[in-house]
Formats: structure tokens, sequence, C-alpha cells
């Protein structure tokens, strides 16, 4: 298009503008501009109330059909399986061990990747972290079948060195591991924009007073990173804790995380008001612990629009 | 239970009557007659307008392949209707079914290849196209256990008869195979003892070894419970059908509780696995295929004819010699390798070793089963 | 790093090293295997061949379901790509009442367990009768990651001088014209990281996509899933090699367009 061609058309488009949005709605305008987003989401929070109507529903056991009437029983029914409560703390011992095991992976990346003088080495580690990140949790946990299985490249290395095989696969740590490999992208990722904020000066100058690094380290870099530690600590808390692929396929069965009780009491049990239920709680769990983090941390970590800081 | 439509009540009381006749129809109908001829196909002026495929459920590993190779690569032989398998585990999908049907929506599949007791529940929940020996004329000569307990007419049709049998590896047991379950305990197999995960096809077995007896089922399944919790400090390896081949196969474990044909997949792979029925008993149960209400009048018409082409007799013969498990039909020949064993049982008295839980026992009480399984499991 | 004393040095790459060996040993296991010439998965392979990348192409299984993918993604993109920039110049730019709620808002696809958004698209859309076509998938993807989408742009609107546009406006430029030549070429690296991000998340897409689609609409990663569930055949590694190389294609695309090191900016500059 020539130049004037596209202001032509640019007044043309002024012109519909003018028709369909005059100036007067201009209040309106931030409204235009949000609602498609809000009516996005607006979808998830139907869904969502459909599923609290769901929770309140307890199935017929000689017709398989949810009851009419509203009621606590599915609640009630969760309350009574202890198997629930193993399954939560399961989880949550999950999340806690991924998520300190991803911070204390991912602050040295960012920070070598960040303040390295080479642009070719920042290059490489920016790729080592974006080629996981852009590869989904199923063919990674494909990968780590490859490298846990009884005759997979871990035990046929310790076979070659004579040692004796051992099977990791299908256990409670080879879950925490496939998750923690899972989730360091997203901790380097959210840690990053934290660390370069840091000024350098400030630990030269730390340095300078005759500070070790590892007194800089802890007392300057750790610090003045926390923003970014507390945002990378919620997000990959919460993403760990309500993971379903990880367990299902690393774990064997014997190590389900909330995600999977849910699916199982869908699919399995065929009591989708079980399953609405969990599902209810694992909300209220979820968004009750980032509130509480947002609340003792501060919430620039999270927010959508960084303008809200000035 | 608050005021339910009609299709609801009576699937109540049809429920209700299906428990009042109760007792297991399997092993004594085995041998009972259910001759007659095959009717002549009903003469159609001009066949429905063919689909460009049929979906059929099935599950993985050697199952889907002997349906392919027995009875899908066949029928598209015969038809020109090409046959796309849907591995999602029976009890994944069977909820989609039942939200499609309810809501008005076209079903995901077409013939769902399922347990028995699972079929049973959608049957229950008048989910099921009716069968008739008109649309399928090879309903006819089908043994008495091909029929569904306590239904009239044939919403689902059971194909075969297969035992959940003690697998082991050969050279975990170099002085000869394993004659009692309790082996499952053994503290030398820690780690290496697998199960499926929602515990199927172990019930019976477990009531058994918990110290009940089959008198117990479903009062009283403490027992049941007991030995799970022994079991569990085992840390047994939960999967599913697929699961226990390949884990035989890649060396993970060397005791399983698995239907006969993924143990003898893994033998016919080259694996050296073999399979008992111990001292106490293994479970026996049945599988069936059924159409889901909803389709297109022409899909459902080619829908019953592929369950009509699998229980034709020299298909459903290959069907079930290469799965290894004995079908619902007469005077079919078994393969060589299973002549004589326990666990392809042919007469009354070969049932009679076997542990069987009448379908609507199961029906009723499997759900509950299931998640005591889960939670002792989990715990 | 000469800078730096030498227990730092060590011990801050060592980490860096783990770290990149951690994160590249399943997939360089994945491609390794993808080559083997053998019938089984060994390392190291019985050999090198491309068969099982032949056997792929007669899969039409795979070939179909990674075609809905990437439709599922369109659809994803398309939806979000307006949804978001929009959003997140909202944000930027107005003053709007109740921004504390709506933000809350906005981050209920974070705040919402995964599990939990696909079981409610799931009640949702089967109560709509939407359940069992493709392009909801796609939508439940837009759903599910709008966030990444509002934060790519907004970060990059922070950039964006507001003088600018007041400029173009009292040089009598029309409010569609500031947007379209002043205002949306500013942000466009949020846009296009955004864009990409969304599309390569979508491509990804599990578990909501395990809960919206059935045999009909299955996409790439719920029948790589189901796949696993049974024998890992060296064709599944084949078929995992194609995500390999989307995101080979995705980091240049992202680095030629706006700079991989868009990501090291501080969000305050």
């Amino acid at each position: 298009m020539t130049r004037p061609a596209a202001i032509a058309a640019l007044d043309a488009g002024e012109a519909v503008r003018v028709r369909l949005w005059p100036a007067a709605f201009g209040r309106a305008t931030p409204v235009l501009f949000l609602l498609p987003a809000v009516l996005l989401t607006g979808i998830l929070a139907v869904g969502l109330v459909m599923a609290l109507d769901s929770s309140l529903r307890p199935l017929d056991p000689m017709t398989y059909r949810q009851a009419a009437a509203w009621s606590l029983g599915n609640y009630e029914q969760l309350a009574g399986r202890p198997a629930y409560l193993w399954i939560l703390g399961r989880s949550l011992l999950a999340a806690v061990l991924v998520t300190a095991l991803c911070l204390v992976l991912a602050l040295p990346y960012a920070y070598c990747m960040v303040r390295t003088a080479s642009p070719a080495l920042r290059k490489l580690l920016l790729v080592g972290l974006f080629l996981p990140f852009f590869i989904g949790q199923v063919v990674r946990a494909y990968g780590w079948l490859l490298v846990l299985g009884q005759e997979g490249l871990l035990n046929e290395a310790l076979a070659g060195l004579g040692l004796a095989r051992v099977s990791v696969l299908y256990t409670f740590p080879a879950v925490v591991m496939g998750l923690a490999q899972y989730m360091l992208p997203f901790a380097v990722l959210l840690l990053a924009p934290a660390v370069v904020a840091i000024d350098e000066d400030v630990e030269a100058a730390s340095a300078g007073l005759g500070a070790s690094w590892t007194r800089t380290f802890r007392h300057i870099v750790i610090p003045m990173a926390r923003p970014g530690l507390i945002g990378a600590g919620i997000v990959v808390f919460t993403i760990t804790l309500t993971d379903y692929a990880m367990p299902q396929i690393l774990g064997g069965g014997t190590n389900d995380f909330i995600a999977n009780a849910i699916y199982d009491a869908f699919f399995r049990l065929s009591n989708a008001g079980v399953g609405s239920a969990l599902s209810v709680l694992l909300v209220l769990l979820g968004s009750t612990l980032v509130a509480l983090l947002m609340a003792v941390a501060g919430a620039g970590t999270m927010a959508l629009a960084a303008g809200e800081d000035r | 239970m608050t005021g339910h439509g009609k299709p609801v009540d009576r699937s109540r009381i049809s429920r209700r009557g299906a428990i009042a006749a109760g007792a297991g129809v399997l092993g004594a109908a085995a041998l009972g007659k259910a001759g007659g001829l095959v009717l002549p196909r009903p003469a159609f002026a001009q066949e429905p307008e063919k689909p460009a495929e049929l979906i059929v459920r099935a599950w993985g590993g050697v199952w889907v392949e002997s349906l392919d190779a027995a009875v899908s690569r066949t029928f598209t032989e015969k038809t020109g209707i090409a046959v796309r398998h849907d591995l999602t585990e029976d009890n994944e999908i069977q909820p989609k079914i039942w939200s499609a049907v309810d809501q008005g929506r076209v079903p995901p599949l077409h013939v769902f290849w399922d347990t028995t007791t699972n079929a049973t529940k959608s049957a229950f929940r008048e989910v099921c196209l009716e069968l008739d020996t008109e649309s399928v004329p090879n309903l006819e000569g089908l043994l008495p256990a091909a029929k569904p307990t306590g239904f009239e007419s044939w919403p689902i049709v059971n194909t075969y008869a297969y035992v959940y049998v003690l697998a082991y590896r050969d050279a975990a047991f170099p002085d000869g195979p394993p004659d009692s379950w309790s082996v499952m305990l053994d503290p030398k197999f820690q780690g290496r003892v697998a199960l499926y995960n929602d515990g199927i096809g172990f019930e019976p077995v477990a009531v058994v070894m918990g110290g009940g007896s089959m008198a117990d089922i479903p009062d009283n399944m403490q027992p049941a419970w007991d030995f799970y919790e022994k079991l569990r400090q085992q840390r047994p390896l939960l999967g599913e059908d697929p699961d226990f081949t390949a884990w035989f196969q890649r060396g993970e474990i060397d005791v399983a509780c698995t239907i006969i044909s993924n143990a003898r997949a893994a033998r016919q792979a080259g694996i050296e696995v073999s399979w008992t029925v111990p001292k106490e008993g293994a479970k026996v149960d049945t599988d069936g295929m059924w159409i889901p209400q909803g389709l297109p009048e022409n899909e459902a018409y080619w829908a019953k004819q592929y369950i009509n082409h699998a229980l034709e007799p020299d298909v459903l013969a290959d069907w079930c010699a290469r799965l290894g498990l004995p079908p619902l039909r007469e005077g079919l020949p078994g393969p060589d390798d299973l002549k004589g064993d326990p666990a392809y049982p042919v007469t009354e008295a070969d049932y009679a070793r076997l542990l069987r839980i009448p379908t609507p026992v199961l029906v009723q009480h499997q759900p509950e089963w299931f998640a005591r399984f889960k939670d002792i499991m989990q715990s | 790093m000469s800078r730096w004393p030498r227990s730092q040095a060590i011990l801050l790459w060592g980490v860096v090293v783990f770290d990149l060996v951690f994160l590249a040993l399943p997939t360089a296991l994945v491609l390794v295997a993808s080559f083997t010439a053998g019938d089984v998965i060994a390392f190291p392979p019985d050999g090198w061949s491309l068969r099982w990348y032949q056997a792929l192409l007669e899969r039409p299984a795979f070939v179909d379901a990674f075609l809905r993918s990437l439709w599922v993604a369109t659809v994803c993109a398309v939806v979000s790509i307006p949804a978001g920039t929009l959003a997140a110049l909202a944000l930027v730019r107005w003053r709007i009442r109740f921004r504390g709620a709506l933000q809350v808002y906005l981050l209920l696809p974070f705040t919402v367990p995964l599990i939990a958004s696909g079981i409610a698209m799931m009640l949702l859309f089967g109560q709509l009768r939407l359940l069992g076509s493709l392009w909801p998938v796609g939508v439940g993807a837009a759903v599910v990651n709008l966030p990444f989408m509002i934060w790519a742009v907004s970060a990059s609107a922070n950039g964006l001088d507001p003088d600018l546009e007041d400029a173009a406006a009292s040089l009598g430029a029309p409010p569609l014209h500031r947007f379209l030549t002043v205002t949306l070429p500013a942000v466009m690296p949020g846009v296009i990281t955004g864009a990409l991000i969304m599309f390569i998340l979508a491509l990804n897409e599990f578990i909501v996509s395990l809960l919206l689609t059935d045999a009909r609409t299955v996409t790439l990663p719920v029948l790589i899933y189901s796949s696993i569930r049974s024998v890992l055949t060296p064709d599944l590694a084949a078929v995992s090699v194609v995500y390999v190389v989307v995101a080979v294609v995705a980091i240049l695309a992202l680095d030629r367009l706006v700079g991989l090191d868009v990501f090291l900016r501080s969000r305050r500059n």
C-alpha cells in the first residue's frame, strides 16, 4: 500500500468508527476495550458457578443421576474419606518441595543469565530455557519415562558402571523431579526481571566495602530479588499443587494429586457431584493461598498491568 | 430419592428385578443350550448410507490388536467402512456418553466394547440402543450368558468370558508356579507387584485372602480392605491392561493380577511369563458390546452391522483365540495352547473352580469398592 | 566472569550447568530415541534410521490430531490477541474504576486450577451443546491462558510514552488513527510475544483438552498421552519431536521478531 492509499484507508476506517462508536461514547471506550477479555473470562466464571451447583447435588447410586434437590451430601462424603486428606497432604508436600527446588535452581540461572557479559552465552541460556518452556508437559513426561524407566538411560548407565538398577519411576520422587523440571523455566522467567532490577552498583558497593560474595548475595541480591522470588514461588506452588499430568504419568497410580482425584471422581466413579465438590474446594484452597501470599508479600508481582505500581 | 422422571423409575425397577434374580448366570449357563437357526438377514431395498468411518472403543495392547485383526479389518473388507479405535478407558468415556445422550448430542463413538458391569450401568441408565435378532441376526446361537442379566431385551451383548489370573515372571519362580495369591505379600516382590488401578478383578480374591468367603460379598467386605492394607505395604504398581504387558516386557514387575490375555501377549512377545489359577481361585467375568443412542440412523445401522460381524462364528472364534478367551458361542474351537488351562473355562466344572460375582451385585457395589481400593492405596 | 570470586563462579555456574542438563535431558533422549533403527527404545539405540518418522506418516490418527491441534492453536490465538491486547491497553492507559476487582477477575484463569477450569468449561459447553466440536477447545485454551497475553502486552505498553499519543492528538489525528499508527505499533513487540506464547501453549494444551475432546476431536497432546499409557514405541518419540521442532521454530521467530532478551527487561523500566 502506498502512503496516500494507507491514509485513505485509515480515513475510511475512521468514518466507520465515527458511525459505530461516536465521540459521545468516549467515556465508555475503556469498557469496550475490556469487554472481550471480561466475556472470555466470564466463560470460566459461569462454568465455576455450574460446578458449584453440581457439587450440591449428590449422586443417586440406583440411577447414576444427580439429585434434583440441593444438599451437602457430596461434601459430607469427602469429609468421610481420609484418603482425600492424604492426597491433599501429598499435593501440598510436592508443591513445597518443587517450589523450594525451583527457586534454588532458578536464582543462579536467572542471575548468571542477566549478569553475564557475553551475549552469546546469554542467548544460549535463553534458548536452554525457552526450548523446554515451549514443549508441553506430556512430551516432557514422556522424556522422563525414557530417563527413569527400568531400561531407561539411568539404569543403563548404572548397569554400565556395574551398579545395581534402581526403581525410581512410578515413585513420589519421580513425580517431584518431573514437576521441578516442568516448572523451572517458569521460575527463571518470573525471576529474571527482578534480577534485572537489582542495581549492579549496589552489589559493587557491597563488595567494595569488603563483603564476601556470599554476604552480598544473602544481604543484597536475595532481598532485592524478593518480589521476583515471591511471584515465581506463587506460580510454581499453585501450578504444582494442582497438576494432573506428571503424577498421572510418572506416579504409577499410587501418587495421585488432587487433580487426579477430581478426574477420577468424574470419570472413574462417574460421580460428577463429588468431583465438582473437590474442584470447588481446590479453587478455594488455591485462591486462599494466593491471596494470603499476596497479602503478605504485596500484589505487585502478580499484577496484570505493571502500570499500577506508579 | 426425589421425584424422577419415568425412565429413571423404570431402571430402578429393572435393577431391583435384576438383584432379585441374583445368582450368577455365567457358569451354570455356560453349558445351556440357546441354539436355533440363524435368521436370514432382512432384505433391505437399499442399504442405508455408509459413514466414512465407525469409531469403536477398545482397550490398548493385545486387546485392540486382536479386535483390529479379527473384527475391524474384516469388517472394512466386507463393507468398505473404515474403523477407528478409541483407546479411552471405558470408565472415562462412559460419563461423556451419558452426558451426550442426556444433552441430545451425537455420542462420541459408535460401538462401545466394555466390561459387562459398566455396560449394564449404561443399560440401566437407558443410553443403549436396543439390539434384536432382526437387525443383529448373530444374536442367535449365543450362550445364555451372552444375554445381559436383568433385561428382557438386548441393550448389550456379552461376547466372551475371561479370568483375572495370577501372572508371574518365570525367572522369579524357579521352584515352579506359585500356588497361592499370598505370594503377592512376599517381601522380595516389594514394588514388583501389579494390580489394576481400581482393583478390578481382585475383589473376591482379596475377600478370601483376608479371611472371608464368597458369602461375605457384598455385605461384609472388611476382609478385602484388611488384605488391601497389607498389600499396600508392598507398594504395588497400579495400571491398565497394556501396562501389565509393558511392565512384564520392561522387567518392572514379577507378579500381577491381570486378565490372562495381557500375560499371554507378553509371553507371545518372547518374555518368559506364565500364569496360574491359585488354590483360592480367580475371578471370572465377561465383556460385552453396545451402541449408544443418539447416532444418526444410518450410522446406528452400520454400528449394528459391526456387532453382528463381530458375533459371526468364525470372526468371534478368531477374535477370542487371539485374546485367549472362551467365546460365548457354542461349539467354537479354542486356541491349542490353552487346552485344559484352568484359566480358559469351558465346562461347568471349570467355572466352579473360579470366583464369580453376579453382575447386579457388581453394578451396585463396584464403584464403592473402587473408591475404597483407591482410598487404601493412596494413603 | 573473571571479576567474580572463583568460589562464586564455580557455585553459580555449576548450578547453571546442572539446570541446563536437567532441562535438556528428557528432550534430548526423546530426540535420540526417535532415530533408532530398532523396534524398541534402548540406549544407546540399535542403529540409526528414519523409519519411525516414516511409520508416523502412515498413522493418520497422529497426523489428524496434529492438524486439529494446529486448528485449536489458531482459534486460541485469533480469540486471545484482540481480547488480551485491548484489555492490556485499557488497564495501562485509563484509570478504571474497580481496577483492583477487575484485576482479580482477569487473573481468575491463573488462580483457578487448570483441572477446575477444564471441568467448569466441560459443564458449561456441555450444557450449551458445544462439546464434540473443535473450536470450543481453542476458546478454552484462550480462556485459561489469557493472562499471558495481557501480561505480554501490558509489559510493552508500559514503555509507551503517553506524550506520543497526546502529540498525535494535538496534531489533529482522530482516535482510530492514533490507535493504529501510534499505540498499536508501540505495543507490537508485546502483541507478537503474547500471540506466539498463546499459540504454543494451545498447541501443547493438555488437561483442558483431555476434558473437552473425544475420539472425534482428540488433539495431539491427548493422543500422545493416551498412547503412552500403552506400550512405549519409538513412533511416540518421533511424534514428540514434532513439538521440539515447533519449539525451535518459535524460538527463532521470537528472537528474530522481538529478541529473546525482551524477557529480561525489568518491569519497572
